[in-house]
Formats: C-alpha cells, sequence, structure tokens
C-alpha cells in the first residue's frame, strides 16, 4: 500500500512565491503526524498543498499514492471552527451530512446508509443527543466535533486537521485526542496542526517543526528539543529555569 | 362590489407574482446565506441597461430576450471579478453596478416617451400581464427551480464552509457562478411584472424575514415563499381597494412590495426575541462545559 504522505523537497506557496520550502515527510497508513511553528510557519499551508488547493511549486509530492488534487476524495478535512458563520442555519446533523454530499452526488435524496453514517460519526465524537442542535447554539468544543464527525462520515484515509485543539474546552479536546487514536489504530492516517506542544508531544509518532521551512522532523523526542525549538521559534522563544526549559509564545 | 380577483388581469397578476413566490422563496434563502444582497441587487441594476436594449430593438416582446442576455453577462462578470479579488469590497460592486444603470438612463432618455418608460422599467406592469408572459415565467420558474435543485446541496456546503468544499473536491468558482445565474434568472423572471428595482425585495425580504422565525433552510423557503403570496394578495387587494373604492392610484407592485415590508417588520420582534441571550447565554449548563 503506498504512503499517506511522501513529500520530497516540496516547496508550496500562493502565486508562484513559495512560503514553505524543503518539506521531507513520509507518513505511512495509521500513523500520527503534528505540524508545529509558530504563526505564519506555513502550517495551514502545508495541509492546503495536500489537499491540493494550492500548488506544489517545487519537489514531489503523492498523497496515498496520487497527485494531491486527485487524493480529496479520500481525505478528510476539518477546518478552525472560528472560521465558519456560526449563524449559518445548519443542524449539527447537517454538517456532519455535508461529509456524505460527495457520495451521495448532485441530487439524488440521502439514503438510509447516510444517515446511519451520520449518527455513528456523531456517536464517535458523543454528540449523538445534540443532532438536531443548530450549529451555532453549541460551544466551540462542541462545534470542533461536529466537524471531525463531518470528516468521519466521509469515512476518509487521511484526516487533515487545522487547530483542532483552538479554544476548546478540555472535555471535547480529550473526545477528539480519543477519536485520533482509534481511528489510527484502524489505519487512518492523521495529520493535525497545533500550537500546543503538549499535545504534539503526547499524540504524535512524528513531529514536522516548521517556519518558513522544514527545520526538523521525526520523533517527538529529537525533535521537540531546546536547540530545534529556539532555531525554529527565533525571538518566541524563551528559556526559563536551569534545566533549559523552553516555553513558546503561540 | 366586484370581487378582484375574479376580474382577468388581476387573476393573472396574482398567478404571476404566485409563480414569483415559488422561485424567490428559495432563491432568497440562498442570498441571504452567502450575503449577496448587495450582489443581487447590482444584478437588478446590470439587468436594466440589457432591458433597455431589448426594448429598444424588439418592444415590449424585446425585453424578455435582452435581460435574459444582460443577466447572464453580468452574472459571469460578476463571478469572474469577484475570483480575481477586484470584488473584494462594496466600492467596485458599486461603481459596476452604477455604471451599468447609467448606460441604461442614457439609452432610455433618447426617447420621447422617457418617463413612462423609465417607470414601467424601474416597477414594472404587474396589472398588464399577458397569458403568454405567463407561461414564459412558468418555464423559467422551472428552469430555476431544476437549477437549484441539482446544485442546492453543493452551495450550501460552499456557503458553510468554502475551504471545507474545496477540500471534498467541489469547485467553488462554478458552484458561485451557478447561484449568480440562478438570481439573475430569478431578476429576468420577475423584470416585466415589479421592474429591476422591486426585484430586489422579493430576493431580500423573504428569507430575512423567515429566519425571524426558524433557523431551517427548508423552513425558511416555504415560510419566504408563503409570506411573498400573502404580500402579493394583500398588496394587490390594497392597489384594487384604493383605486376602485377611494380612487386613488396605488401602484401594484410597490403595494406588494410595502406588505412585505410590513411583514418583515411585523416578525422583527420575533426575531429580536428568539436572539435575545437567557441568562446562560441561550445553552444549558451541561452545553457549556461539554
Amino acid at each position: 500500500m503506498s504512503a499517506a504522505l511522501s513529500y520530497s523537497a516540496v516547496s508550496a506557496g500562493y502565486h508562484g512565491t513559495p512560503v514553505l520550502t524543503h518539506v521531507d515527510l513520509t507518513l505511512a497508513g495509521g500513523q500520527r503526524l503534528a505540524l508545529v511553528g509558530p504563526n505564519g510557519a506555513g502550517k495551514s499551508t502545508l495541509i492546503k498543498s495536500i489537499l491540493g488547493l494550492i500548488p506544489v511549486l517545487g519537489g514531489a509530492a503523492t498523497v496515498l499514492g496520487r497527485p494531491p488534487a486527485q487524493a480529496r476524495p479520500l481525505i478528510g478535512y476539518v477546518p478552525q471552527t472560528d472560521s465558519l458563520d456560526a449563524d449559518f442555519p445548519v443542524t449539527a446533523a447537517q454538517v456532519v451530512m455535508m461529509g456524505r454530499y460527495r457520495r451521495i452526488g448532485w441530487w439524488r435524496p440521502t439514503r438510509a446508509a447516510d444517515r446511519r453514517a451520520v449518527r455513528a460519526a456523531l456517536e464517535q465524537v458523543g454528540l449523538a443527543d445534540r443532532a438536531g442542535k443548530h450549529f451555532g447554539t453549541l460551544s466551540g468544543g462542541q462545534r470542533q466535533r461536529v466537524l471531525l464527525a463531518r470528516a468521519l462520515a466521509a469515512e476518509p484515509r487521511l484526516l487533515l486537521l487545522d487547530e483542532p485543539f483552538n479554544g476548546v474546552d478540555a472535555v471535547s479536546q480529550e473526545a477528539i485526542l480519543g477519536v485520533l487514536r482509534t481511528l489510527s489504530a484502524d489505519g487512518t492516517a492523521v495529520v493535525l496542526s497545533t500550537h500546543d506542544l503538549a499535545v504534539a508531544a503526547e499524540l504524535a509518532d512524528i513531529v514536522c517543526l516548521l517556519n518558513g521551512r522544514q527545520w526538523a522532523a521525526g520523533s517527538p523526542e529529537a525533535v521537540l528539543t531546546a536547540e530545534n525549538l529556539r532555531a525554529a521559534y527565533g525571538g518566541h522563544a524563551i528559556e526559563v529555569g536551569h534545566d533549559r526549559t523552553v516555553l513558546v509564545e503561540p | 362590489m366586484i370581487e378582484p380577483f375574479a376580474v382577468p388581469f388581476m387573476a393573472r397578476a396574482l398567478a404571476e407574482l404566485a409563480l414569483l413566490a415559488l422561485i424567490c422563496g428559495p432563491v432568497s434563502v440562498f442570498v441571504f446565506a452567502r450575503r449577496l444582497s448587495f450582489v443581487s441587487d447590482a444584478l437588478t441594476h446590470t439587468v436594466f441597461p440589457g432591458v433597455v436594449i431589448g426594448f429598444l430593438a424588439g418592444g415590449v416582446e424585446g425585453i424578455f430576450a435582452g435581460a435574459l442576455v444582460a443577466a447572464v453577462v453580468t452574472a459571469v462578470a460578476l463571478t469572474l471579478l469577484t475570483r480575481a479579488g477586484a470584488l473584494s469590497d462594496d466600492a467596485s460592486t458599486a461603481v459596476v453596478l452604477t455604471a451599468m444603470f447609467s448606460i441604461g438612463v442614457a439609452l432610455v432618455s433618447r426617447r420621447s416617451s422617457y418617463t413612462s418608460d423609465l417607470t414601467t422599467f424601474l416597477f414594472g406592469r404587474i396589472l398588464t400581464v399577458t397569458p403568454s408572459q405567463l407561461a414564459e415565467t412558468a418555464a423559467l420558474a422551472a428552469v430555476i427551480l431544476t437549477l437549484l435543485l441539482i446544485g442546492a446541496r453543493a452551495i450550501i456546503f460552499r456557503t458553510f464552509d468554502p475551504t471545507g468544499a474545496a477540500a471534498a473536491g467541489y469547485r467553488v468558482f462554478w458552484l458561485d457562478l451557478w447561484l449568480n445565474l440562478i438570481v439573475a434568472l430569478v431578476v429576468v423572471a420577475a423584470v416585466r411584472a415589479v421592474g429591476t428595482i422591486l426585484v430586489v425585495a422579493l430576493l431580500i425580504v423573504p428569507a430575512a424575514a423567515a429566519r425571524m422565525i426558524t433557523s431551517r433552510l427548508v423552513a425558511m423557503a416555504a415560510i419566504g415563499t408563503g409570506l411573498i403570496l400573502l404580500a402579493s394578495y394583500a398588496g394587490l387587494l390594497a392597489s384594487w381597494t384604493a383605486s376602485v373604492t377611494y380612487g386613488f392610484a396605488l401602484t401594484s407592485a410597490s403595494a406588494v412590495v410595502l406588505a412585505l415590508v410590513l411583514i418583515y417588520l411585523l416578525l422583527l420582534p420575533l426575531g429580536a426575541l428568539r436572539s435575545a441571550p437567557s441568562p446562560t447565554g441561550g445553552r444549558s449548563p451541561h452545553e457549556l462545559v461539554g
């Protein structure tokens, strides 16, 4: 089976100008990759390049053995909750159903299998009892879980999450982490961007440290060192105490 | 007293408005959700020169074709400009709107019957709708509803989450063009009956009013259609009563739009009540935690 992600000396950016360079990554099915780095480091750019929404300007990139844009049907994408209009008149179940739209087609009615998948996805994120609630009335953490459920309903082989823990309460964070562990145990590859280095260290098999380019990639122990973080974060890194702990501002 | 809707031209006017209600209810929901109010307004104005050219070339029968061509061209142009980022602010939309409208006024002012022609184009002639015009509106309504039915799911996804829809494999540009074309076709369908100005009300007010009552998309569309029907009946009746009983002229299309706005105003307190924060911000304490 082909790798979930295979990036070799990739650069990506907008309008022909690279904003992220030197990305070398290989991710197997079932592995979890965390993208860390300061604001504007290129985490979202990398996620969008995996989706084929921005072009790869150099190097070689394949996603699930295909050129990025062609892999979209096999990818689940979870955006940041605050990028969405909370006032939009949809229920949680309708949001999750969006994950099935490509399967259903343009105008065929939804089928029992689709409704079952929506119910199962909501159950998986612990929100089955919120199915009929208006999306905007849910808490930030619950909205994030609904968006995760939407991605699950598409039954992806690769799951991408853009800052899934931003503004999320502890209960929702635990629920999301639990789902991600279950998914990868079942063979789904997971890529997430995060500011939270503790979560990255706890969850990821591979951590990729970015700031305009890839500074380091590998196991959390090898990548999240004081030296690497200082190098990648520059002025954002602060040394505290004798154990040379590095705190990183988001 | 004569029963107003037993008179053929009143019955045809009501039938025409009923057809428009059928399409404007659902389409207004998309205009509302995509926040296309100003773009819709721009579309109605950019159609104006097409209406005038059509009229100059082919008389009243030419209006339909002229409006159709202008609507399709402007729908494509607006979509392209938005995509290129040139229409990222309201000012550029306003430039397109006023420029096209001025061209229309300049064209129509060359005619000797300038004032009455302008009034017809801007406010329509709902009471002179012919059976063949009714048939045209019905055909166009069928096309619009079919286009909407095919694209609805994808457009809702794109409206709610553009990046998510693109990530799912939808082409956002084509979906935007799809919706702009639908709105443009509604303008074409409505232009002879209610004119280019008042059609904006049919595209914006129904969903905005329905949103005060419900937060479900399908219910909003159905309620929107119902509100237009109600306003059409009330407006035509008021217009008839004003001229027959009291002897003063109340333009029918204006009366319909005024009735629609009145319904909106009556529903406003309901909307405020719905969105009023409860002691827990509208959520149970449990939801705040989870």
